[in-house]
């Protein structure tokens, strides 16, 4: 198997992988979305028209 | 704010603002991102929409930033194997993939089609960037990679993504206390704190074993 294609399996993999595991964690969570930088407070995000 | 500047200050003083541009880069990006959401706060509220889009619009290209952060480390592990330029085509594979991924989960709902995908975007490149760092970390005790800064530094990120975890899971196990909801501010200032202890006590030369760190049979 050549690199580059190694390179693409691998990128694949990692994207399957966060995509399962933010699956997993989102369908059990109830509200908040995870904020991953600076220290401004969290604004609520408003509800989905329905 | 204050742990950034001291991030960037250390690094200049220390000559290696440029040996570690994209973390430096992703420091400074934070700091003015904190600047314009603490503007728009004290203009238009927490409430407000102004602020709404400002926060999400700028935690996507933080965590963007984040992300380019994590890639160069990663070439920085990889750069004796040779492996550099493959390292580059997973990145631009894994933020094109997020890309498209997000923009399919969003192309449904036309309505804040732009802050729907920001934020999705976001979320997404998150969890990119927590597997990648996990799987940097492995490569490091793999590689037995030796550079007490490289180590520290990918450790950092390791523990900073986890701890941002655990504090989604608090949120989520207990939303009614208040105080759990100043945790993720509060782990903000971790990464510039712990890379700015990593450049200042360390230099470039400084080596260490990680895998000293990991049980092997006898």
């Amino acid at each position: 198997m050549s690199r580059k294609l190694g390179a693409v399996v691998l990128a694949l993999g990692i994207l399957v992988g966060a995509m399962g595991l933010k699956t997993l964690v989102t369908t059990h969570s109830k509200s908040a979305v995870v904020m991953a930088n600076g220290v401004s407070p969290v604004p609520k995000l408003p509800l989905p028209p329905k | 704010m204050s742990a950034g500047v001291c991030f960037v200050s250390i690094s200049f003083i220390r000559g290696s603002f440029l040996k570690y541009f994209f973390l430096n880069l992703y420091v400074i990006l934070s700091l003015l991102a904190d600047l314009l959401r603490q503007y728009v706060l004290n203009f238009h509220g927490l409430e407000s929409k102004q602020y709404l889009y400002t926060y999400y619009y700028t935690d996507c290209l933080l965590t963007v930033a984040l992300f380019v952060a994590v890639i160069s480390l990663a070439s920085h592990v990889f750069a004796e194997l040779h492996l550099a330029r493959y390292v580059r085509l997973v990145a631009v594979l894994l933020l094109l993939g997020t890309a498209g991924f997000s923009y399919a989960v969003v192309a449904q709902s036309t309505e804040r089609l732009a802050t729907g995908f920001a934020l999705e975007l976001s979320q997404n490149l998150y969890f990119v960037g927590l597997v990648l760092t996990y799987l940097l970390w492995g490569a490091v005790l793999k590689l037995h990679e030796t550079r007490t800064r490289l180590v520290q530094m990918v450790l950092s990120l390791g523990l900073y993504f986890s701890a941002y975890a655990g504090s989604y899971a608090l949120v989520n196990l207990a939303p009614k206390y208040e105080v759990v909801q100043y945790l993720a501010p509060v782990l903000g200032c971790f990464l510039p704190i712990s890379w700015s202890l990593t450049i200042w006590r360390h230099n470039e030369g400084a080596r260490l074993t990680p895998a000293r760190l990991v049980a092997v049979p006898r």
